[in-house]
């Protein structure tokens, strides 16, 4: 069996790497993905701890949270279409119409 | 069985308020009908409480209200004499508006005013506590000014109410101030209450007044004082009063005889003990009143409105009954009777003479009484009628006016003989000047020819009608009543428990009674006896006067009347308005002028002390209120202007501040789990 370690650092490793983006990218498409990265990180390790546990409530919220994640990202894109036809780009940086 | 339905007294009329504020429109005349009414049943039941309580019970009714308050009724002798006053004088004067008011468009809201104005004052009258009397004093005063400005179209009736209304707010600030200080006086008492007592319940006051420091009863009279200053039209807040007269005369009729300037003297006499008890309370009532008396009495000399010159007859007569009430430091309790004898007489006559007034200004259309002359030929029932009204007012042997004025006077003599004769000089002067002035007035209106085209018509029947009722009570009222009326209010204050021997000492009074119990040397057992006989003692000293003191009303009476006619009669001489139009002379113009107390007040002391003020409230209020703030607000901007700039819009500086937030929120509990401390 896979020692629970390397579940933890393949979590650890992708939320890194969402946070990364999240911090670092401009473009809406790749920011979405990079909460997806966070997100799913998240449910590896439910899921990981609920095997090692053993007790199967980890994985039912896994569950729900990769239906949360699906809406999530369905309400996402639907705005990042919406400022694209506003703005004509999906770049954040241009996208400031709320700052000060 | 009457005493059970007392509140209907109050309640009828604000029922008559309500039908005619709400329906009065579609009912004949305004619905005057039942406002007439509703004062004519509160007069049936005054009738029946009289006819149960007379001549030694009370009523007191109360209920509690909140906290330490109550409502409640209380009927005594001083109430129930007033309460019958009110109810008869009213029920005349709304009959009388009924013809008088007939075809004014507003007339439904001239009757709902009216009921309530009734309505106030009878509420004022039998409250049984400092707090309700206080509401109603508010009412009475609200309705002033409702019905001054009735023709609020005309920009001088507005002007009038809002001077009526703001110069008896002047009187009840003090008034407040009066009961805010008894109140608190009375709660430091630390009192033990039986049930259904409140604190600032009449009973209650009269029994703790000896508890309370002499030099606050002082405070708490002189504000007592200004309140019934401001309401009574006594010097210096008597301004509004002359210029009440821009409503319908039935409304100064109601006024000046009955309803509202009478409250600021039954308060006084409410509060007789009190002030009785204040060293100077009285004396300052005294100096008020003799004052008011005389100065009112020389503008009333000059004025060529016929209502002014009953306006200042009222601020004179009011003058009096104030004075009247003051004396009673030499006389005792038997000045409370004196006092409101004069009161109850006055309303008759004063009433009358309005009415009749408004009889005259009725059919000639104006008030000016330099127009007039020889309305006697065409109006005979109002020219007898004001005759008997003016003899009265005038003090001729034998009419109300006589015996009610002239006792005030006797007393004041007796006043004189023991403290000070000021008082009583300027009451025989003021009453010398009574005489003068009505009959210049009457002897102006109805002798002489015609000095302009006037209508020349007698009123209806529904306006004569109360003139020949009110003209026998004038005329009769004095002498059937006198003696009992004396004996009835001097044992009001028997009811309750308060011991005028002891608040004579307190207040410094010397007493006649007094002398008689300290010469028996029982003081402790003959105190209370004092009390009471110290009335009947007052009451007796009347045939020990001097005869020339007797006698001198009666000259006085005569002599002015005489004088009056020498000057105005068309008889003895033409009357030559040529002649009276000139204010050549400086002290007609000042009389005229009313000692000029008006531009004073508008002009001087407008422009000076309370425009200054004004300013300079206005720069405080601008530099340091407004100042302040102005800087705490621009501070407040100028640092939001820069912590603004955190919201960049930037979505990665959000998730950046969010990330270092939780990096930092999990730094710290990790080394304060480490440290130990949680």
């Amino acid at each position: 069996m896979i020692p629970l370690e390397l579940y933890i650092l393949l979590a650890s490793t992708m939320f890194t790497i969402g946070l990364y983006g999240l911090v670092t990218q401009k473009n809406g498409v790749k920011l979405m993905m990079c909460i997806e990265l966070l997100l799913n990180s998240a449910n590896i390790n439910l899921v990981a701890f609920s095997a090692y546990q053993p007790n199967v409530n980890g994985q039912v919220f896994a569950l729900f949270s990769i239906a949360l994640a699906a809406a999530e990202a369905g309400v996402g894109f639907a705005i990042l279409i919406a400022l694209y036809r506003l703005y004509g780009t999906i770049d954040l940086d241009n996208i400031n119409a709320m700052r000060w | 069985m009457y005493a059970d339905y007392a509140y209907l007294i109050v309640a009828l009329p604000v029922l008559a308020f309500l039908l005619c504020l709400f329906v009065g429109w579609h009912l004949p005349r305004g619905g005057g009908f039942l406002t007439v009414l509703a004062t004519f049943a509160g007069l049936i039941l005054s009738l029946g409480i009289f006819s149960e309580i007379y001549p030694d019970k009370i009523i007191h009714q109360s209920m509690p209200w909140f906290a330490n308050f109550n409502v409640g009724i209380l009927i005594d002798p001083l109430a129930l004499v007033m309460l019958l006053m009110v109810t008869f004088v009213v029920t005349l004067i709304h009959t009388y508006a009924n013809g008088y008011m007939n075809g004014d468009p507003g007339s439904a809201r001239y009757f709902a005013e009216a009921a309530l104005f009734t309505a106030s004052m009878l509420g004022l009258i039998y409250a049984d506590n400092l707090i309700q009397l206080f509401i109603f004093w508010e009412l009475v005063g609200l309705c002033s000014y409702l019905l001054i400005g009735f023709w609020y179209r005309k920009p001088s009736a507005a002007a009038a109410a809002k001077k009526a209304f703001l110069t008896t707010r002047v009187g009840d600030v003090f008034f407040l101030a009066a009961i805010i200080l008894l109140y608190n006086n009375l709660a430091g008492l630390n009192l033990a209450l039986k049930p259904g007592e409140y604190l600032l319940q009449f009973p209650v006051i009269y029994a703790h007044i000896t508890q309370i420091a002499p030099d606050q009863l002082t405070l708490i009279a002189l504000g007592l004082l200004g309140g019934a200053v401001g309401k009574s039209g006594q010097f210096p807040l008597h301004v509004w009063l002359p210029d009440a007269m821009e409503g319908p005369t039935t409304v100064s009729a109601m006024i000046h005889a009955a309803t509202m300037v009478t409250a600021g003297v039954y308060l006084v006499a409410r509060m007789f003990p009190l002030f009785y008890a204040a060293p100077y309370g009285l004396t300052a009532v005294a100096a008020v009143g003799a004052f008011t008396a005389l100065f009112a009495a020389t503008m009333g000399l000059t004025s060529f409105d016929i209502k002014r010159v009953l306006a200042f007859s009222t601020v004179s007569q009011l003058g009096f009954m104030m004075a009247g009430l003051g004396v009673g430091a030499a006389v005792g309790t038997v000045a409370v009777g004196v006092s409101i004898f004069h009161l109850i007489g006055h309303s008759f006559f004063k009433a009358l003479l309005f009415l009749g007034a408004g009889s005259v200004i009725h059919a000639v259309n104006t008030n000016d009484m330099r127009e007039m002359g020889g309305v006697g030929k065409y109006m005979k029932w109002t020219m007898y009628t004001m005759l008997i009204g003016s003899l009265s007012l005038a003090g001729f042997p034998l009419f109300t006016g006589f015996f009610s004025k002239d006792e005030i006077i006797v007393i004041a003599y007796e006043y004189g003989t023991l403290i000070n004769f000021l008082p009583y000089i300027f009451l025989v002067l003021a009453a010398v000047l009574t005489a003068i002035y009505t009959f210049r007035m009457w002897f102006s209106v109805f002798t002489g020819k015609e000095r302009s085209d006037y209508g020349k018509h007698e009123s209806p029947m529904v306006m004569i009608g109360p003139l020949v009722i009110l003209a026998i009570f004038a005329f009769g009222f004095g002498y059937v009543a006198q003696n009992g009326f004396y004996s009835y209010l001097d044992s009001n204050f028997e009811h309750y428990d308060v011991d005028f021997v002891e608040l004579g000492i307190i207040g410094g009074h010397v007493l006649e009674g007094e002398h008689g119990a300290a010469a028996e040397g029982e003081q402790g057992a003959a105190a209370e006896q004092a009390a009471t006989a110290e009335g009947e003692a007052g009451a007796e000293e009347g045939p020990g006067e001097p005869w020339y003191i007797q006698i001198l009303p009666i000259i006085i009476a005569i002599g002015g009347i005489l004088t009056a006619a020498l000057f105005y009669w068309d008889k003895v001489k033409k009357f030559d308005p040529s002649q009276v139009t000139g204010d050549k002379d400086p002290i007609r113009k000042m009389l005229l002028k009313g000692y000029y107390q008006h531009e004073i007040m508008t002009g001087w002391f407008a422009e000076t002390v309370v425009y200054g003020t004004a300013l300079i409230c206005n720069m405080i209020d601008i530099k340091l209120v407004d100042g302040w703030l102005n800087w705490l607000s621009a501070w407040v901007m100028g640092f939001a202007q820069h912590v603004r700039k955190v919201q960049t819009g930037v979505v990665q500086n959000y998730v950046t501040a969010l990330v270092l937030g939780v990096v930092v929120l999990v730094v710290v509990i990790t080394l304060a789990i480490e440290v130990g401390l949680v």
